[in-house]
């Protein structure tokens, strides 16, 4: 993996890392000559990702090492240290990667555009999408590393225990957990950081299962309700496996109508028409469809809701966030720089995969009653919002786009975090899982103020209320849209907007103003003990996830149905008296909250340096 | 020339004997109810387009399809077909009502789309291909090779991290860390013996001059029969062959009828059960055992199970030779 | 004769694969048919690498390879993670979550 090792295996193959150009940075990432030639690897422009995927290796390496002694017969059954150990390095290295990233972009010459060659191409583009991961990573991993003040994370003591047995009993007894997450949570945020910057199809690919594949496996991993975990975890590989087939299959009949696999061959060969325009098109709209399925866009969005309910909240925030910036940074590298040509055959597929995404997400949300669902079916609508940007196949789409990306996902990786706060807590006052049920957030405002604050704002910032991000990121995307003569999209998009707002406006009014359940029920460990209580507790306490076993039995819809279905899921008898809210944690969540509610804020008051700042990088891909 | 592949007959009869099979294959997963069906015709697939790749010239990889596609990665789905039930197969009861239905007009039409695309295009092959890539210097692994070492080293870097990723998965998803100590041997004949469990394997069946198989039970000291040296099959199926029934052929008047061991025993007969009083049953043995061994030991013929059922009565010092 | 006889292939393969992730209900059956969809791909890669003349097809479809091996691994054990738990390998039974 290291320079010398990879020099020593190829002899004829020189490896150069050229010291910092002074205000220049090299426009490719990998270049390279003919065959057998010299190549150069840029390792200082390619330091973000290597720095996480670095940090990656290390952090499995020691998982290995840690992992070798058995332990002993009783007491905690992990060295004390491994996971601060591993929560540190992965923060650092995020955080690394992060200021890395921020000083190439701030040192990268603007006036370069996407001319840059070779197998990762790291332009200011990529370097802001870059950025961005970086940033949301570093608040969700906050958010990951996270555990209450009783030592429980959110992830499972052992993935691999039966949900409900004696061992997964055993494994919470003795302090186990999975600090696996953090190397996978390092891969997956190093393919984010690879796949807006690739420049050809095969990095573009390999980037996606990289970022890919520690996602399905985290899905998996939650602590509580492991049951619908592992539903969503399978859920998830199974339709993002059949997205990525429909991406390669797209590229491969890309790479056989152009001839090229870089993604600048591939630009250059466009702008004449040949006799193999039917397959490029055809390859193109399946490559398009492979990146919708990773957004999340409509009709390809079967899986968002069951995923984001079942994962482990740090993860679906991480997911929200992360892997919409770097599919929409693909999508906009795809659409933008390479298929501008080809203008008038992608405009209807966007267009109405657009539309239909927006009405869909913003339909299905109306009804749902489960806070995570809910904020599926958003994300949904959401990613309808940002292909409104991406459609206009204009600069102030693009910047409006790239702005888009960075608030949603920092407003979004705030809110499940607010989620992750929110327990149900048993009778005996131990933890359990997030209260995810509407009707367990009424009243949240009067138990705990900051929270429900906080998570209003967000709201707000989702539904694009002026003095926040959310409505100068919107206001720039359907700006676009005019200027782009393309009206009917930023009407049908302003409209699901009031539409969302509603059901963002029910959240906010049942925490506001609405009593809470039972009564003033206590905040924290203590609960009321009742019959209400107790039965809630005796659900909750099998550890395998509320009323949500106790209803299915419906024979499902399958894989590939889009059912519209909507009465979300049924919370009628768990916790109802019991909700412990601003759980004792060590306090990361809300760091993360805190520094996502700024920029939120400071970016709905004062958009004008960072509009700036993307109206200027958008110039370049024009 | 200019055109499109020159394909020579030789390929083209092996695209049109080979595409069939691929097809047929193909069908088969969709259609097949058993799931290992369904693996077994698609790793025919896989073998059928290995084929096909070394006919389009790439014989590097129609090798590794073969090595990686079929030996490693279909034996790992027929692994774990054999982990979930060989015999598990789908019902086709539809869960959706005309799911069928849509998945084949699905199918109809993004077939009907791709091949429209192939049709429409020319296809114009640049000049020379062919005998370019032939020709390369390195032949074709060494073309392929210099490609994966110079554009795309990078990119085999990241695809190793996608090999870390993926065995940690495997590990994370199915390892349990061991959280007590293993028990061994010797603790477990503890607890057996704690709880007065049998701690010795189970007696052999007898093993008998005339007889030697599974349903003849072995003598204790007592000449008892025991009952567990026959196996549980046999024992609950009445197939157990008496031990007092050795022998019974020698004595006057024939052999008497075989009977079950749970059956009522004849009257006069020899019995063997327990709760017999041990007083009688030497008694009327040694009534006829005598009778029996001095008879037959003349003859030259020393039957071991005779002087097994005399010594089962009673183990006398002239014939403690036989100890069953 | 000509590439789009493998092409036309390819895309019967493709369609094929599809048809079998939306249809069947096993969820090994269902990785097997995204499975077929990837050597579809695969198949594509090399006729186009025939038809341009040069490698660039061939070193894709070796990636692929690659890749779907490292998928193929981590499917697979997600699979059997939660057959573990449910005993099942249905698709069907794994509804648990309402819409």
């Amino acid at each position: 993996m290291s320079p010398a090792s990879l020099a020593a295996l190829v002899a004829p193959v020189a490896l150069v890392a050229p010291p910092m150009p002074p205000a220049n940075v090299a426009p490719g990432g990998v270049a390279t000559a003919a065959a057998g030639a010299e190549i150069t690897i840029n390792w200082v422009t390619l330091s973000p990702v290597v720095i996480v995927l670095g940090a990656a290796i290390v952090s499995t390496l020691i998982e290995a090492a840690a992992a070798r002694r058995r332990p002993r017969p009783s007491g905690p059954a992990q060295p004390a240290y491994l996971r601060p150990l591993q929560a540190g390095l992965a923060l650092v290295a995020v955080a690394a990667a992060g200021l890395m990233a921020l000083r190439l972009a701030l040192e990268a010459d603007k006036s370069m555009g996407l001319n840059g060659d070779g197998a990762v191409v790291i332009d200011p583009v990529a370097l802001y999408l870059q950025l961005a991961v970086a940033c949301c990573a570093l608040l969700a991993l906050l958010v990951v590393a996270d555990r209450t003040v009783q030592g429980e994370s959110a992830f499972a003591p052992q993935a691999a225990a039966v949900p409900g047995s004696e061992y997964e009993a055993k494994a919470r007894q003795r302090r186990l957990s999975q600090t696996d997450v953090y190397p996978l949570v390092l891969f997956a945020t190093g393919g984010m950081m690879l796949f807006p910057a690739a420049g050809d199809l095969i990095t573009l690919f390999v980037a996606l299962e990289v970022l890919s594949l520690p996602l399905y496996l985290l899905s998996g991993m939650a602590r509580h309700r492991r049951l619908w975990s592992q539903e969503a975890s399978l859920k998830y590989f199974l339709l993002g496996a059949f997205g990525s087939a429909f991406f390669l299959f797209g590229a491969a009949w890309v790479y056989g109508a152009t001839g090229a696999l870089r993604l600048s061959g591939i630009a250059a060969a466009v702008q004449s028409p040949t006799g193999l325009d039917p397959i490029l098109v055809v390859g193109v709209v399946l490559m398009l469809v492979g990146l919708f399925f990773k957004v999340g866009a409509a009709p390809f969005h079967s899986w968002t809701p069951d995923v984001y309910q079942g994962a482990p909240t740090p993860i679906t925030g991480f997911m929200a966030a992360c892997t919409k910036i770097a599919a929409f940074g693909a999508l906009l590298r795809i659409v933008y720089a390479v298929f501008q040509a080809l203008e008038w055959d992608l405009r209807p597929v966007l267009w109405t995969v657009a539309i239909l995404t927006m009405v869909v997400g913003t339909v299905i949300g109306l009804v749902q009653k489960d806070v995570k669902r809910l904020l599926a079916y958003s994300a949904i609508a959401h990613a309808g919002f940002i292909l409104v940007g991406v459609t206009s196949l204009t600069a102030e789409g693009l910047s409006g786009s790239l702005f888009y990306l960075f608030t949603y996902g920092i407003a979004s990786v705030g809110g499940f975090g607010v989620i992750a706060l929110v327990r149900e807590v048993d009778a005996e006052g131990h933890m359990r899982g997030e209260a995810t049920g509407l009707d367990q957030w009424r009243g949240l405002g009067r138990r705990s103020p900051v929270l429900a604050g906080a998570f209003a704002i967000f709201l707000l910032s989702f539904a694009g209320i002026p003095l926040t991000s959310g409505f100068v990121a919107k206001f720039a995307v359907f700006a676009a849209a005019f200027g782009a003569g393309a009206p009917a999209l930023a009407i049908i998009g302003l409209a699901c907007s009031a539409a969302a707002a509603c059901f963002y406006a029910r959240v906010i009014v049942a925490m506001f103003f609405e009593p809470a359940p039972g009564g003033e029920a206590a905040v924290g460990a203590a609960a009321e003990v009742g019959a209400a209580g107790l039965a809630g507790s005796a659900l909750a306490g099998s550890g395998l996830g509320g009323s949500g076993l106790g209803g299915s039995g419906l024979g499902g819809s399958g894989l590939g149905g889009a059912s519209p279905g909507g009465l979300g899921a049924d919370r009628s008898g768990v916790g109802g008296s019991g909700l412990g809210i601003g759980v004792r944690t060590l306090g990361l969540t809300q760091i993360a909250i805190a520094v996502s509610l700024a920029f939120t804020l400071v970016l709905g008051l004062v958009p004008g340096w960072f509009l700036h700042f993307t109206q200027e990088l958008s110039q370049l891909l024009s | 020339m200019s055109g499109d592949l020159a394909m020579t007959t030789a390929e083209q009869f092996l695209f049109w004997i080979v595409s069939p099979i691929v097809v047929a294959g193909a069908s088969a997963l969709l259609f097949a109810k058993r799931a290992v069906l369904a693996a077994c015709s698609i790793m025919v697939t896989m073998v059928g387009l290995a084929f096909l790749y070394v006919g389009l010239g790439a014989p590097f990889l129609g090798v590794v399809q073969v090595v990686v596609y079929t030996g490693a990665i279909m034996m790992l789905f027929v692994f774990v077909l054999m982990l979930v039930g060989v015999d598990v197969s789908d019902s086709f009861i539809e869960t959706i009502r005309g799911q069928r239905w849509l998945g084949a007009v699905f199918g109809i039409g993004l077939a009907a789309v791709l091949a429209g695309a192939v049709v429409r295009s020319t296809f114009t092959a640049r000049a020379g291909a062919d005998s370019a890539r032939e020709l390369a210097e390195s032949g074709n692994v060494g073309g392929v090779a210099g490609l994966l070492f110079s554009d795309f080293a990078f990119t085999l870097e990241i695809t190793g991290c996608l090999l870390v990723i993926a065995a940690m998965g495997a590990v994370i998803m199915t390892h349990r860390t061991r959280l007590t100590k293993p028990v061994t041997q010797p603790e477990l004949m503890r607890q057996r013996a704690k709880r007065g469990l049998r701690l010795t394997p189970e007696p052999a069946p007898g093993n008998y001059a005339r007889h030697n198989a599974a349903d003849v039970p072995a003598l204790d000291a007592e000449g008892r029969i025991i009952e567990n040296s026959v196996p549980s099959a046999l024992r609950i199926r009445g197939q157990v062959h008496t031990v007092r029934g050795l022998g019974q052929d020698l004595l006057p008047g024939g052999p008497p009828p075989l009977r079950r061991p749970d059956a009522a025993p004849p009257a006069g007969r020899l019995e063997d059960p327990p709760e017999d009083p041990p007083a009688e049953a030497p008694e009327e043995a040694l009534v006829e055992a005598p009778v029996e061994a001095p008879e037959d030991q003349p003859e030259g013929s020393l039957e071991g199970d005779q002087t097994a059922s005399a010594a089962v009565d009673e183990p006398g010092p002239d014939k403690g030779e036989v100890k069953p | 004769m000509s590439v789009s006889a493998y092409l036309i292939l390819a895309a019967v393969l493709f369609t094929i694969g599809a048809v079998t992730v939306l249809v069947r209900r096993n969820s090994i059956v269902v990785f097997m048919g995204v499975e077929l969809m990837l050597n579809a791909a695969n198949l594509s890669f090399l006729a186009f690498s025939r038809l341009w003349g040069d490698f660039d097809g061939q070193l894709a479809a070796f990636f692929v390879m690659v890749v779907a091996a490292a998928e193929v691994v981590v499917g697979l054990a997600i699979i059997v993670s939660l057959f573990r738990t449910r005993r099942t390998v249905s698709v069907d039974d794994e509804n648990l979550m309402r819409r």
